[in-house]
C-alpha cells in the first residue's frame, strides 16, 4: 500500500524525471539563494515603508501638533514591528500566489502539447504508467521549480505571518488556499494542453492566458446573484485572507450555499475541488488516448456534469436584492423572483447542452460502426458512439427535474408560481430543439470532407443566426408581427420573452418549434445518407 | 479515410515479421494499434496474450516500441533517461541499476553514461532510443521504420541487436519500405496495400504463392539446344521457354521437388547439364510484382 502511494506521488517516475531535470543541485541552490535574497530585499523594503510612515506621522505631529497626528504616530510606533511583519507577510504571500498560480497554469498548459512537440509523448504513452500516474507526475512535476521556490519561502512566510500576529490557522489556510487554486489551475492548463496538437502550442499559451484572465475576472461575481462563484478566483481568497477586512469591498460579502453564509476558503475548496475532480476525470479518460480519439467525457458523465452545473446554480444563488458592502445601499439583484431564476437556468442550460453536444460528437468511423451494429441489433440508440440527440434529451429532462427541485427548495424566499414551471418547460423544450438542431448539424459537418469541420460548422451556425437577424429586421419593415414570426420561426429568442405567462406563448413560438423539429428530421436523414456511403480507403497515418 | 481494414495477423513467438508496403499503406497505423497508441474502430489486438485495449498498461509492459524518430528528453543524463523508462515500465526496483548498465553496454554508450543527452550526437541519441525500447526486456518489439535516418554502420548494429533479441526469444514486428533492409533478416513478411494485407507468411510461402510459375535457369555443354527445347516443350507444366546457345530459362508450374524429374529427363536425353536451378525472387521483386502502386 505504501509503495502504491509512493509510486503515485513521491516516486512517481514522471515526477522524478522533472525533479531530476529541473532541480539539479546547482540550480536548486541558485533558486534557494535568489528566494532568500528576494525575501531579504522585500523585508527591507517593508521596513523602509513602515519607517517612512512613522517618520511622516512624526513630521505631521511636529508641524501640526494635533491629537489626531499624535494618535497616529503613537499607533504606528506601538505596532511598528507587527505592521512591518504583516506587510512583509502580505507581499510574500501575494508574490507567491501570483508566481504559483501563473507558473502552474502555464507550465501545465504546455505539458502534453510540449511532449507532442518533442515527439516523446508516444513513448510515454506506451509505458506501463497509468493515466492517473502520468497526470499526478505532470501536475507535481511540470511546475516543480516554482513549488521548490515556494517551499524555500515557506518558513519565512510562516514566521512573518506569526510575527504579524496572525493566527496559525490563518497562515495555514493561506497555504491550503494557494495549493488548492494552483492545483485547480494546473489541471485546467493540462486539460487545455491535451486539446492541442504540437503545432498549436502558441494557441495553448493564449488559451492559458485567457483562462488566467477568466479566473481572475470571475472575482467580479462576488457582487452578482451567484456570489459563491467568485471563490474560484485566486483574487477572492487572497483579498479575503490577506486584506484589511474592515475596508475591503469583500468585507460584508459572504458566499451563500443553499442560502447559508459560508467562509470563502471553504467555498474555494468546494468549488475548486469539484471542478478539479471533473478535470481530473476528463484527463484520466483521455491522457493515454490518441489525439483524434479524445472525447472529454462519456455521455453519462456529460449528463452528470450538466446536472452538477445545474445543481450549482441553485446551490449558490443569492435571491432578492443585493446590498452594497461599502455604502450599505441595496440594488435589484439577479433573482428577484422565481421566474428570473427559471429564465437564467434555461439560458444556462442552452449553453450547457451546446457544450455537451460539442463534447460528445462522434467521429465518423465510430458512428458508422454504431450504425452497422444498430442494424444488427448489437447497439442501441443510447450508445456512447451513437448520435448525440438522445443524450441531449436526457440532459434536458434532468435539468428540468433539477429546476423543479431548485425552485421548490427556494420556495420560502422566492414563492413559486406553477405557471413558472409550465413556462420553463416550453422554454427548455425550445432551447433543446434549437441546440439539438445545431449539434446535429455539426455532427453532419463531421461526416463531410470539410477540414476542421467543427470550426467551420460553428462559423456556418453564426452565419445562419446573422442571416436570421437580418431577415427579422427586413420583416420588421412590413410589420412587427411579421418580425416576431420570423424571429420565432428561425431563432430561440422567444425563450427570453419574460412577459409570457404559463403556456401562453404566441402561435409563432409553437410554429417555430414544429418547423425546427422538421429541420432536425431533415438533418437526421442527411446524416443517415452520409453514413450509408462506403468509406474511402486511403493514406493512413 | 480508411487506414486499415480487415487485418488479421498472427505472429508466433520468436519470429521476425517484416511489414512491407508503400507510404500510406497502413503499416504505421497497424503498429500503433498493436502498441495501444491507437484504438481500432472494430477488432482487437493481443500482445503476448493480453488485450491491448482492455489492459493497456499490462500489455505495454511486454512491448518495446521504436519509431522512425528518436525523440529523447534532452535535459536528462543518459542513465536518468533509462532509469525513467525502467520505472515507467514498472521493472523491479532491484533489477534497474544492473539492467541500465547492461543496455548501455549493449548500445555502446558506456562512456556517455553520465553525460547530458543534449550533448549527444544524433547517432548516439538513436542508440539511446533503442536502449529505451529494450530496457524492460520486452517479449514483443514493435518497430516502425526503425532504420530510417540511420547511417550504414548504425543499421548494421541495429540489425545485430535485433538478431540478438530474437535469439533471446523476442518476437519482432518491423515495418519498412526499404526492402533490402528486411531481406535475409525477417523470417516472415506481410505486404500491405491500401490498408489491407495483400500477402503474408514466410518469405518462401509468399513468393511461392505470388509466383505464377517458377523461373528456372539452366545451362549445358555442347550443342544440345534442340534436344533441350524438345524435352522441355514436351512437359505440359513448362512454359515461356527462352533458350540460346548453352543456356536459357523457362517457367515451371509445380512444386520445387517436381523439378527433379525434369532435370532427370534432360540427363536421360543425353543433355550434358552443367547447371540447373530455380531463380529465387528477392523480396523487392516480389513486392514490385504485387504492389499496384496506387498509393505511392
Amino acid at each position: 500500500m505504501g509503495r502504491f502511494w509512493s509510486t503515485l506521488f513521491w516516486s512517481n517516475p514522471e515526477f522524478v524525471r522533472h525533479r531530476r531535470a529541473e532541480l539539479r543541485p546547482v540550480r536548486a541552490i541558485t533558486v534557494a539563494a535568489v528566494v532568500a535574497l528576494l525575501c531579504v530585499l522585500l523585508g527591507l523594503a517593508c521596513w523602509s515603508y513602515e519607517q517612512s510612515m512613522l517618520e511622516s506621522a512624526q513630521r505631521g505631529l511636529e508641524n501640526f501638533a494635533t491629537d489626531a497626528w499624535k494618535q497616529r504616530a503613537e499607533s504606528i510606533q506601538a505596532n511598528f514591528a507587527r505592521n512591518t511583519w504583516l506587510i512583509f507577510y502580505r507581499w510574500l504571500v501575494g508574490l507567491q500566489g501570483v508566481a504559483l498560480t501563473f507558473w502552474t497554469l502555464f507550465s501545465c498548459a504546455q505539458s502534453v502539447s510540449g511532449e507532442r512537440d518533442r515527439k516523446t509523448w508516444d513513448f510515454q504513452r506506451t509505458t506501463g504508467l497509468t493515466a492517473a500516474e502520468i497526470l499526478i507526475g505532470k501536475l507535481l512535476g511540470e511546475p516543480v521549480l516554482v513549488y521548490f521556490a515556494v517551499l524555500c519561502a515557506a518558513p519565512i512566510t510562516l514566521i512573518a505571518g506569526l510575527a504579524g500576529r496572525l493566527s496559525f490557522g490563518t497562515v495555514i489556510s493561506v497555504f491550503i488556499f494557494l495549493a488548492v487554486t494552483s492545483l485547480f489551475l494546473g489541471l485546467g492548463g493540462m486539460w487545455l494542453s491535451t486539446l492541442l496538437e504540437s503545432r498549436t502550442r502558441g494557441v495553448g499559451l493564449i488559451g492559458a492566458l485567457a483562462l488566467y484572465g477568466f479566473t481572475l475576472g470571475i472575482f467580479g461575481m462576488y457582487a452578482s446573484g451567484l456570489p459563491g462563484l467568485a471563490a474560484i478566483s485566486p483574487l477572492t481568497g487572497m483579498i479575503h485572507l490577506l486584506g484589511d477586512r474592515t475596508d475591503s469591498e469583500l468585507a460584508g460579502v459572504r458566499p451563500l450555499l443553499f442560502g447559508h453564509e459560508v467562509p470563502w476558503l471553504l467555498m474555494t475548496v468546494l468549488l475548486c475541488g469539484s471542478f478539479s475532480a471533473w478535470l481530473a476525470l476528463m484527463l484520466i479518460r483521455n491522457l493515454k488516448r490518441d489525439y483524434p480519439e479524445i472525447r472529454p467525457l462519456s455521455r453519462w458523465q456529460a449528463i452528470g456534469c450538466a446536472a452538477f452545473l445545474n445543481f450549482l446554480i441553485y446551490a449558490l444563488l443569492s435571491p432578492g436584492r443585493l446590498t452594497d458592502s461599502l455604502s450599505g445601499m441595496t440594488r435589484p439583484g439577479w433573482f428577484p423572483d422565481d421566474k428570473s431564476v427559471a429564465l437564467f437556468a434555461v439560458a444556462m442550460n442552452g449553453l450547457f447542452l451546446f457544450l455537451m453536444g460539442l463534447a460528445t460528437l462522434t467521429p465518423q468511423e465510430r458512428l458508422k460502426v454504431w450504425r452497422r451494429k444498430r442494424a444488427t441489433g448489437e447497439s442501441a440508440v443510447f450508445a456512447d458512439d451513437g448520435l448525440p440527440w438522445p443524450w441531449l434529451g436526457i440532459s434536458a429532462v434532468v435539468a428540468y427535474a433539477l429546476m423543479v427541485w431548485g425552485l421548490l427548495a427556494w420556495d420560502h424566499t422566492l414563492p413559486l408560481d406553477m405557471g413558472t414551471l409550465q413556462g420553463a418547460a416550453i422554454r427548455l423544450l425550445l432551447v433543446l430543439v434549437f441546440v439539438t438542431r445545431d449539434v446535429l448539424f455539426l455532427q453532419w459537418c463531421m461526416l463531410t470532407r470539410l477540414r476542421q469541420p467543427i470550426v467551420k460548422g460553428v462559423l456556418f451556425l453564426c452565419l445562419y443566426y446573422a442571416a436570421a437577424a437580418v431577415l427579422t429586421g427586413l420583416a420588421a419593415v412590413s410589420s412587427q408581427d411579421a418580425a416576431h414570426w420570423m424571429m420565432a420561426l428561425l431563432t430561440p429568442v422567444q425563450v427570453f420573452d419574460a412577459d409570457v405567462k404559463g403556456l401562453a406563448f404566441p402561435a409563432a413560438t409553437y410554429a417555430g418549434l414544429a418547423l425546427q423539429t422538421g429541420v432536425i428530421g431533415g438533418v437526421l436523414v442527411a446524416i443517415s445518407s452520409r453514413l450509408q456511403r462506403p468509406m474511402q480507403a486511403g493514406a493512413a497515418a | 479515410m480508411l487506414a486499415v481494414e480487415d487485418l488479421t495477423l498472427s505472429i508466433p513467438p520468436g519470429e521476425i515479421f517484416g511489414l512491407i508496403g508503400p507510404n500510406g499503406a497502413g503499416k504505421t497505423t497497424t503498429i500503433r494499434m498493436a502498441c495501444g497508441l491507437l484504438a481500432p474502430t472494430l477488432g482487437r489486438a493481443l500482445i503476448a496474450g493480453v488485450d491491448v485495449a482492455q489492459e493497456p498498461e499490462r500489455a505495454q509492459k511486454h512491448i518495446g516500441y521504436l519509431s522512425d524518430f528518436f525523440a529523447v528528453y534532452e535535459d536528462l543524463k543518459v542513465w536518468e533517461y533509462l532509469d525513467f523508462f525502467a520505472h515507467a515500465y514498472k521493472m523491479p526496483e532491484a533489477d534497474i541499476p544492473a539492467r541500465i548498465t547492461e543496455v548501455i553496454a549493449q548500445v555502446s554508450l558506456e562512456v556517455k553514461r553520465d553525460a547530458m543527452i543534449r550533448g549527444l550526437s544524433r547517432g548516439m541519441k538513436q542508440r539511446l532510443g533503442i536502449a529505451r525500447a529494450i530496457i524492460h526486456r520486452p517479449q514483443v518489439m514493435l518497430l516502425d521504420e526503425p532504420a530510417s535516418g540511420l547511417d550504414p554502420k548504425a543499421r548494421l548494429e541495429l540489425r545485430n541487436l535485433l538478431r540478438g533479441l530474437r535469439d533471446q526469444g523476442a518476437t519482432i514486428l518491423i515495418s519498412s519500405h526499404i526492402l533490402t533492409e528486411l531481406e535475409g533478416f525477417c523470417t516472415s513478411i506481410g505486404i500491405m496495400e491500401k490498408g489491407r494485407m495483400v500477402r503474408s507468411g514466410s518469405i518462401e510461402e509468399v513468393i511461392a504463392a505470388a509466383a505464377s510459375a517458377r523461373l528456372v535457369r539452366l545451362s549445358w555443354a555442347g550443342d544440345s539446344l534442340s534436344a533441350v527445347e524438345a524435352k522441355l516443350k514436351s512437359d505440359p507444366r513448362v512454359s515461356e521457354v527462352n533458350l540460346a546457345a548453352g543456356a536459357g530459362t523457362f517457367r515451371f508450374r509445380g512444386a520445387e521437388e517436381e523439378l527433379a524429374p525434369v532435370l532427370a529427363g534432360l540427363v536421360a536425353a543425353n543433355v550434358p547439364v552443367t547447371s540447373f536451378g530455380e531463380v529465387k525472387q528477392t523480396v523487392e521483386e516480389l513486392y514490385m510484382k504485387l504492389s499496384t502502386h496506387e498509393v505511392m
